[in-house]
């Protein structure tokens, strides 16, 4: 207890450093991230998901199973809430996407919270990145094959109906607005939400050690903290639900301002 | 188990207007959009001419104006 306290006191406060984790293979290594806890989770994140759809759906019953049963109602909240809710009729064809994405950005956001992983590969950038360039990519797509070619989509999507004098001015916003803020705000809000969980839970595990390794009279006031680190893990798990929905609404709701034919 | 079928007609209208949601986002981003845009090009016009902000100034001012009208144009009734 005592050895485990000052080992980890030495760490405080946590720093970026704490979101690299050492290799697994080869075993140890500090400077080397192609084997890490983090490739090792999205792994087993994807791998998951995939053996539980496939299990669940491999003898559909008329009544359920219970496995069946939440397989169904996932993807029938995805579905009917996200993507008819959103894009319309059209939406059910986008429905196996955002269940995929849905799915797999709550798994991933909520190995911060589970007892002794408590690591989100989504606090780190890289992996929102790439989902949010996928939902980007997509819609950009799909507006494309809807408008029929490039130089339609682009006078859909940055024209607006306004006289000609202004548009010089509401052309450049549109462009910025549509083209550069949404994947970037996609990527940035995911990953900024598990980050920061990530770190608050750290600061204030580390500083429940920090301060009794400090002061045993600080006692008191670390067990505090670590309750605090119990509530906070709650407040986490409100965190993950969200932030896997407003990732999904938010494709959801690019796609249909993509295939939308006229305000 | 509900909603196995899709609901016909979801939003109660007849399933051609966009959806409210994700207006907000759109709503902030024009805002933001407006004035980083034109504040920026304020900024370089700045940065060229030897000014220390004028522009940008002018540049903010002006974005802000043009996404507010494009959220009358594109939100709005």
């Amino acid at each position: 207890m005592i050895g485990q306290s000052t080992v980890l006191a030495a760490e405080f406060p946590p720093s970026v450093e704490d979101f690299y984790l050492p290799s697994i293979l080869p075993w140890g290594a500090h400077d080397s991230y192609w084997f890490t806890k983090i490739t090792l989770l999205v792994w087993v994140a994807v791998a998951a998901i995939i053996i539980f759809f496939l299990v669940s759906n491999r003898k559909p019953q008329l009544v359920p199973t219970k496995k069946q049963w939440l397989a169904e109602s996932l993807y029938g909240f995805v579905r009917n809430n996200i993507s008819i809710e959103m894009i319309g009729p059209r939406g059910v064809a986008f429905a196996p996407y955002l269940t995929t994405l849905f799915c797999f950005v709550l798994l991933m956001n909520f190995f911060s919270i589970v007892p002794l992983i408590q690591m989100s590969p989504n606090s780190h950038i890289a992996f929102p990145a790439i989902l949010a360039v996928i939902s980007y990519v997509m819609f950009l797509y799909v507006g494309m094959r809807h408008h029929g070619g490039f130089f339609k989509y682009m006078k859909a999507a940055l024209i607006p109906p306004a006289p000609w004098f202004i548009l010089p001015l509401l052309i450049p916003i549109e462009f910025f607005s549509t083209f550069l803020v949404r994947p970037f705000s996609l990527a940035v809000r995911l990953f900024a939400n598990m980050f920061a969980g990530h770190m608050l839970l750290l600061v204030f595990t580390l500083g429940g050690f920090a301060m009794i390794s400090a002061n045993a009279w600080l006692a008191p006031v670390s067990l505090v903290s670590w309750l605090m680190t119990i509530a906070l893990t709650g407040l986490e798990f409100l965190v993950i639900c969200l932030q896997a929905y407003v990732f999904t609404v938010l494709t959801a709701s690019y796609v249909q301002g993509a295939i939308a034919d006229e305000h | 188990m509900t909603g196995q079928e899709p609901p016909s007609n979801p939003r109660g209208d007849d399933g051609q207007n966009p959806p409210d949601t994700g207006m907000g986002m759109t709503a902030v981003s024009y805002l933001l959009g407006g004035m980083l845009v034109w504040g920026g090009i304020g900024w370089l016009v700045d940065h060229y001419v030897g000014t220390k902000g004028i522009f940008a100034g002018i540049g903010a001012v002006v974005g802000i104006a043009g996404g507010v009208y494009l959220i009358v144009r594109r939100l709005g009734a």
